[in-house]
């Protein structure tokens, strides 16, 4: 949180009250001699922030839209960009006085990389993407890919940024284009690729395959399915103690009700105690098998056969087999949930 | 002395395979790994004889964090807290929430200037803002009503009466979408956290109304993702014809699972049964629906490892983090209410045997005890993420909240709704008075349920019990509900009945 240095402070020399320009305003202060006043050891950045927003308080008061409102709450936002007051003033006013759009999304890159994990960078670029799309839709398109290799910088540097990804995710179905759609599945295979636990990735992937709404007899489901369901297993057998795969698995077969018997072939190699033997192995390209270095059993693979044998029905013996050593060896923590899951299942 | 080799230290499995997901992990489990052991040696080394013989249990450093919460209060907060200057009245509640955990009252000149604090931030056209002068927003609506509910009173001056209520129900009406959500603020965000500000204030306030919520429910159940937990919203473009939803296209889910949106999520989905109950019935309408056993799954799944030490992630494959003790430990005794789990018959009906095990809870709440007594507590004072990250009040009031959630179980209880109908009384005026009774019947059958908490470190570590869908104790939210719905609340006493 303490993103704040002199450095930064040392561009806006002068504060606010000395600013000849803003001299026909009065600064409305916040309040005063009341709880959480804040200590004078931090003298340097409150007089700034006090500043600033005490004529931004004054712009809001006389309702002022003008260039140096643009200037004003720039730095607020440079100070604190959390201020989701001044943001909502800085778009009423870009809105106002027809800015250039376009301009202002450069200027706010630097904004966004710097307060990445902040709400307001990214929806203050979700308005003004709005309104480009708004003004000329298909000219946005333009914008919009620019901004998908934007949001790809930004998530360079944190790969699981929240915000980032959910602002990815709107960007692509509010715009809805082929072109801006079909990079999507080779970005997630190289991001899995660095990184097969990143869990955002994972989800990406779900919100591409699944969750985009399409024509019907657009893509053939079938073929999607089988090729999702063979890069899953890969992925497993890659690094089976993996829970993002597990729940990608499970997502995927509950979405297109499949059922979970469907791989019980697979699963078994991971709820087994222990690799198979050289010898003992037929290749089976379906259903590759743990590596050497595997931990066996997995536990998401014991829950996922579990869950075949209730669904099964007459094998209900056997889910409770794997939920009892799930409580009381393989997943203790989990002891009360399992516990749960068998009187549950008894019922 | 327990010694540190009983405990399993078992790292989460890499399968050989390394990638930055799993080294970020490998190296928190050795920091929580290395906090355990230093707590045990620190505790052998000034053990006294006596106490060297019972095994060891890490308690609550009650007077230190006592003592952060005063230097907030007295001082101001520390400079990191000025990029929150938009959340003023989240440090205020932060601050006093703390407080009522630990059982300590104000003064009334401490309640009087903060009730007058709060107030300064409402806005003349409704709703609360992060400071004075700030656009009103739904985030700091709810830390400012939840603050004057602890501080607060009827009244002049007391705070309650002064908040605008029709104006604010005219502000939450203003910031409706067409898909049932809500924006935080004019020209904001729409999630799942601001619906349930929105709707925490408005159960506590008494201003629901069907039109108000119309469509929410829909909206909350298409945030939830194939993980089982909630993102942060749901993209409505597809399903949008013009300004009404067609049920049959998906609005898929944005942003994955997480922790804090899963529980504000399914808080307000709680918080909306009562209109769920009273609305969908006549109609035959399609009620939306939750995956609820999804839901348990991932909130119980986001539990760590023993290596861990017992605390929750709010994501797959992410970090524990003392946080979300309170926002997916919470969020698991909302889970269990919901799939029906209320007080036992056992529990209510034999209060004094409290020999049996009679924890229903489905996670692990001893171990989540654990994580934030050794991992969470700062040894300057004040709670934080985990070691070495330094306390904030953030965090303090939500790994105190998480430990008082894994202590007591505040649970529906069929009794106490009874209770409440009994003296329940219709206004003559009041319009949806159907609704507006179920929502108050509903929120305050919750009540702590007698015989199961349970105290890792013994009574020197136990909080007071918080309204799980407030965070609020239950004897503040009876009171503020208890006023706004002109409804006397008995108390509630359920000993009695086991003599
Ligand atoms: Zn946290």
């Amino acid at each position: 949180m303490s993103h704040i240095t002199v450095d930064d402070l040392a561009d806006a020399a002068l504060l606010y009250c000395e600013k000849p320009e803003w001299q026909d305003v009065t600064p409305v202060p916040q309040y005063d001699g009341i709880l959480f006043n804040l200590s004078v050891d931090v003298l340097i950045v409150v007089l700034a922030d006090k500043d600033a927003t005490d004529y931004f308080r004054a712009v809001v008061k006389s309702d002022e839209i003008s260039e140096r409102v643009l200037q004003l709450t720039e730095d607020i936002i440079r100070l604190n960009p959390a201020h989701y007051s001044a943001w909502q003033f800085r778009y009423r006013t870009l809105i106002a006085l027809k800015s250039n759009l376009d301009a202002e999304l450069a200027l706010m890159d630097v904004l966004a990389i710097q307060f990445l994990k902040t709400y307001q960078v990214w929806h203050h670029r979700r308005l003004i993407l709005t309104a480009l799309h708004g003004a000329s839709p298909s000219e946005s398109l333009d914008a919009a890919a620019k901004e998908l290799h934007f949001i790809t910088r930004a998530l360079d540097t944190d790969t699981k940024n929240y915000h980032t990804w959910s602002y990815r995710q709107w960007l692509l179905a509010f715009f809805d284009d082929e072109a801006l759609w079909e990079g999507e599945l080779p970005y997630v295979e190289k991001l899995l690729d660095v990184d097969v636990r990143n869990n955002s990735a994972w989800h990406h992937r779900y919100y591409v395959v699944w969750g985009r709404v399409r024509a019907n007899g657009e893509v053939d489901q079938e073929e999607v399915l089988k090729g999702e369901i063979a890069y899953t297993k890969d992925q497993i057998a890659g690094a089976p103690n993996n829970p993002s795969a597990w729940n990608y698995l499970r997502g995927v077969l509950e979405h297109t009700k499949q059922p979970f018997s469907s791989v019980q072939t697979f699963v078994e190699l991971y709820a087994a105690p222990a690799r198979k033997t050289a010898e003992d192995v037929v290749v089976d390209l379906d259903n590759p098998g743990p590596g050497p270095d595997a931990h066996l059993p997995c536990v998401a693979a014991l829950e996922f056969l579990a869950d075949i044998y209730e669904a099964a029905g007459g094998e209900q013996k056997k889910a409770v087999e794997i939920w009892k050593s799930l409580a009381n060896e393989h997943d203790n923590m989990r002891k009360k949930f399992w516990e749960f899951r068998i009187k549950d299942a008894s019922t | 002395m327990a010694t540190s080799d009983e405990r399993d230290w078992t790292p989460t499995p890499t399968d050989g395979v390394s990638t930055p997901t799993s080294t970020l992990q490998a190296h928190t489990e050795e920091i929580l790994k290395a906090r355990y052991l230093s707590t045990h040696l620190n505790a052998a080394a000034n053990a006294n004889q006596e106490a060297a013989k019972k095994p060891f249990e890490p308690t609550l450093n009650k007077n230190s964090h006592v003592q952060y919460l005063l230097r907030n209060l007295r001082q101001g907060f520390p400079a990191r807290y000025i990029s929150q200057e938009a959340s003023q009245p989240w440090l205020i509640f932060w601050t006093l929430q703390g407080f009522q955990l630990f059982g300590f009252g104000m003064d009334g000149n401490t309640k009087k200037q903060t009730v007058d604090t709060i107030l300064a931030m409402q806005h003349p056209n409704g709703g609360f803002g992060g400071g004075p002068g700030q656009a009103p927003h739904l985030l700091p609506t709810y830390a400012a009503v939840c603050a004057l509910a602890i501080v607060g009173q009827p009244g002049a001056g007391g705070g309650w009466d002064q908040i605008d209520r029709d104006k604010l129900y005219d502000f939450f009406m203003s910031l409706k979408q067409p898909d049932g959500s809500f924006l935080v603020a004019h020209h904001a965000e729409v999630d799942v956290r601001g619906i349930y500000c929105l709707l925490a204030v408005a159960t506590l306030l008494n201003i629901i109304t069907p039109e108000l919520v119309a469509g929410t429910p829909e909206f909350i159940a298409s945030c939830q993702t194939y993980e089982g937990g909630f993102g942060n919203a749901s993209f409505p473009g597809w399903a949008l014809r013009g300004s009404s939803i067609d049920p049959s296209i998906a609005r898929p889910p944005l942003g994955e699972a997480h922790g804090g949106y899963t529980f504000c999520a399914t808080a307000s989905w709680v918080l909306l049964q009562p209109y769920l109950r009273t609305s969908y019935s006549q109609e035959g309408a399609v009620q939306p629906s939750v995956n609820l056993k999804a839901l348990l799954r991932w909130t119980v799944q986001m539990q760590g490892s023993s290596i861990e030490l017992g605390g929750f992630k709010g994501r797959t494959n992410k970090l524990v983090d003392g946080c979300y003790s309170w926002w997916v430990g919470g969020c698991a005794g909302l889970v269990e209410g919901l799939l029906g789990g209320g007080h036992s018959a056992k529990a209510e009906d034999d209060a004094v045997d409290a020999k049996a095990d009679q924890d229903n809870s489905l996670f692990n709440r001893e171990a989540l005890q654990e994580y934030v007594l050794y991992a969470a507590q700062h040894p300057a004072g004040g709670l934080a993420d985990k070691p070495p990250k330094p306390a904030d009040s953030y965090h303090t009031l939500y790994c105190l909240a998480g430990l008082s959630a894994s202590q007591h179980r505040v649970m529906p209880s069929k009794e106490r709704r009874a209770t409440l109908e009994s003296v329940y009384h219709t206004e003559p005026e009041s319009q949806n008075d159907g609704l507006r009774k179920e929502v108050f019947l509903s929120a305050l059958s919750w009540v702590e349920e007698v015989g199961t908490a349970k105290y890792v470190g013994g009574a020197e570590s136990r909080l007071n019990a918080t309204h799980p869908l407030f965070n609020l104790t239950v004897t503040h939210t009876e009171n503020m509900m208890g006023h706004f719905y002109k409804q006397r609340v008995p108390v509630w006493n359920p000993q009695k009945k086991s003599s």
